[in-house]
């Protein structure tokens, strides 16, 4: 690792900056269209529980607190992780060669190169925007512990959707195309995992903790915090392993970005 | 007539070759049914009737709603793309109306989402959640005829997202915009009998609640006799001030367009 990483991180991240923003207007329009997107399964959420008080024991802000984990991971990772989630692009137009030629790390030039701020602005303003309306209202005493968990699980979170995203990256070594792959397997999940999972079938529980493991990064951290009566079908130890997961995912994921990079082979001639 | 025929087949043909998204499409849609199925199951609860509305009819709403907005996919960046590259100009110069063109288009890819989408994803809703069956086949009917009315109010509203292309550079925010509106106040994330009464106030003046909550409440029977008349001519007063809208943004525009190079 050479010392000059982080001014290197600064100066590319600039540069997309100012690329993203030559059109100031279009940007800010831009920025508040992917707001008002994410924004629907909430706004959906608060208008039914108007109707409906809880479901499954759960209420509007505990809601509001269980997207917040979800929106507040997603703004994160979105600046460190664009490149990898567009990464079968890279590939396909042949960037990918390139980026090898450059003397500097390929992940750590993937993972600079390219950030979607719109996205992290829309999804980030909008978790903490979710965090503080229902922070205050779940009932959480806001201690050391607490905040130290809080702190992790969020990390922990993030890591767990960058090692999926470097893992469907990997896979673009052997498969051209991966992008309706991961469609299926992170996006959908995603949409699970707004609510809690206990009002799904076994089977999509089982997907969400062991094969695409969204559970860990809201479900389980919120019940940490606010212990509601579902837990009660899961083993405690998943509360406490939550924050800690993303790291071994992502180490495990990272392995196997390192064995297929060998096999790459350029799309061009 | 044929031109536009020739349009709507092409389209159609295109559309056969991606033979993985529409599988994929198939499953989204299925995905999307089943996750309303499970929340609402959960919200019903041991409750049979909420508000007078069963569980199947809540049920039946989704499914119907979802797999004919999964079948309305209209393209918003047509023009845009058209615009964009300058090849508007030949659209101008083909002896075939253009907005006539992107209809046709859109309807040979809607009839391919009907055939190739909404009728597998049918199948498998039925097979897994079950569907309430149409009151009576004269329903059934109407309700067809309903949905296609909702089907121009869609394109009518899409067709003017895309006259925006005359004016910005990005319609993708306006589309996204819109979709947001679509999605939230025609009832395909929460059934309209649950939206609150303020909330219903304000979507009485909007086409939203006219694109696919009058097919299914035609379709379900909780709507008879004069209430089917008046939504009918509700969705065809919608259809027409859409229509002038559209309309006279697209003469605007092209006064307004201005290509660049060449």
């Amino acid at each position: 690792m050479k010392n000059d990483t982080f001014s290197m991180f600064l100066y590319y991240t600039k540069s997309t900056i100012k690329s993203w923003f030559q059109y100031k207007i279009d940007a800010i329009l831009r920025s508040f269209a992917v707001f008002l997107r994410e924004a629907t399964g909430i706004i959906v959420i608060y208008l039914t529980l108007l109707k409906f008080n809880n479901i499954n024991g759960w209420n509007i802000d505990e809601m509001l607190f269980l997207f917040s984990l979800l929106f507040i991971t997603y703004g994160i990772l979105i600046i460190f992780f664009t490149g990898l989630r567009d990464f079968s692009r890279i590939i396909q137009n042949g960037d990918f060669d390139r980026i090898i030629l450059r003397p500097r790390g390929l992940l750590f030039q993937i993972i600079s190169i390219n950030s979607d701020w719109f996205a992290a602005i829309g999804h980030g303003f909008l978790g903490i925007t979710l965090f503080i309306v229902s922070a205050n209202n779940v009932g959480i005493v806001w201690n050391l512990k607490t905040i130290i968990y809080y702190i992790f699980s969020v990390i922990g979170g993030v890591l767990i959707q960058g090692a999926i995203f470097l893992f469907f990256a990997s896979l673009s070594f052997y498969l051209i195309k991966t992008d309706n792959l991961r469609e299926m397997f992170y996006w959908n999940m995603r949409k699970f995992a707004g609510y809690p999972i206990s009002i799904y079938h076994k089977f999509i529980q089982w997907i969400l903790i062991f094969i695409v493991p969204f559970a860990f990064v809201n479900y389980f951290p919120a019940q940490f915090l606010l212990r509601k009566p579902d837990m009660a079908a899961y083993p405690t130890i998943f509360m406490y392993v939550a924050p800690f997961l993303g790291i071994a995912l992502y180490l495990i994921s990272y392995g196997f970005w390192r064995y297929s990079v060998r096999y790459y082979k350029s799309t061009g001639n | 007539m044929k031109p536009y025929i020739e349009f709507a087949r092409k389209t159609f043909i295109n559309k056969m070759v991606y033979k993985f998204d529409y599988v994929v499409g198939i499953f989204n849609t299925c995905l999307q049914i089943f996750i309303f199925w499970c929340i609402y199951k959960a919200l019903y609860g041991t409750s049979s009737k909420i508000d007078g509305i069963s569980f199947s009819m809540v049920t039946t709403n989704f499914i119907l709603c979802l797999g004919l907005s999964s079948t309305f996919q209209i393209n918003d960046l047509f023009v845009q793309e058209k615009v964009n590259d300058g090849s508007i100009a030949n659209e101008f110069l083909r002896p075939v109306n253009f907005k006539g063109r992107i209809l046709a288009e859109n309807i040979g890819s809607i009839i391919f989402g009907l055939i190739f989408n909404f009728i597998p994803a049918l199948f498998v809703a039925i097979i897994f959640v079950g569907i309430q069956s149409p009151v009576s086949s004269l329903a059934l009917l109407l309700f067809s005829a309903s949905a296609i009315l909702g089907f121009f109010i869609l394109w009518q509203i899409s067709f003017i997202v895309q006259m925006t292309s005359f004016w910005v550079i990005n319609v993708w925010s306006i589309s996204t915009i819109k979709n947001v509106f679509v999605n939230v106040l025609s009832g395909s994330m929460l059934p309209l009998w649950f939206m609150p009464r303020a909330v219903m106030g304000f979507i009485k003046f909007t086409p939203f609640a006219s694109i696919y909550f009058i097919p299914i409440r035609i379709y379900l029977g909780d709507m008879q006799g004069n209430d089917i008349l008046i939504n009918f001519l509700r969705q065809m007063l919608w259809i027409a001030i859409l229509y002038i809208i559209g309309e006279v943004m697209w003469r605007r525009g092209q006064k307004k367009l201005i290509v660049q190079g060449g």
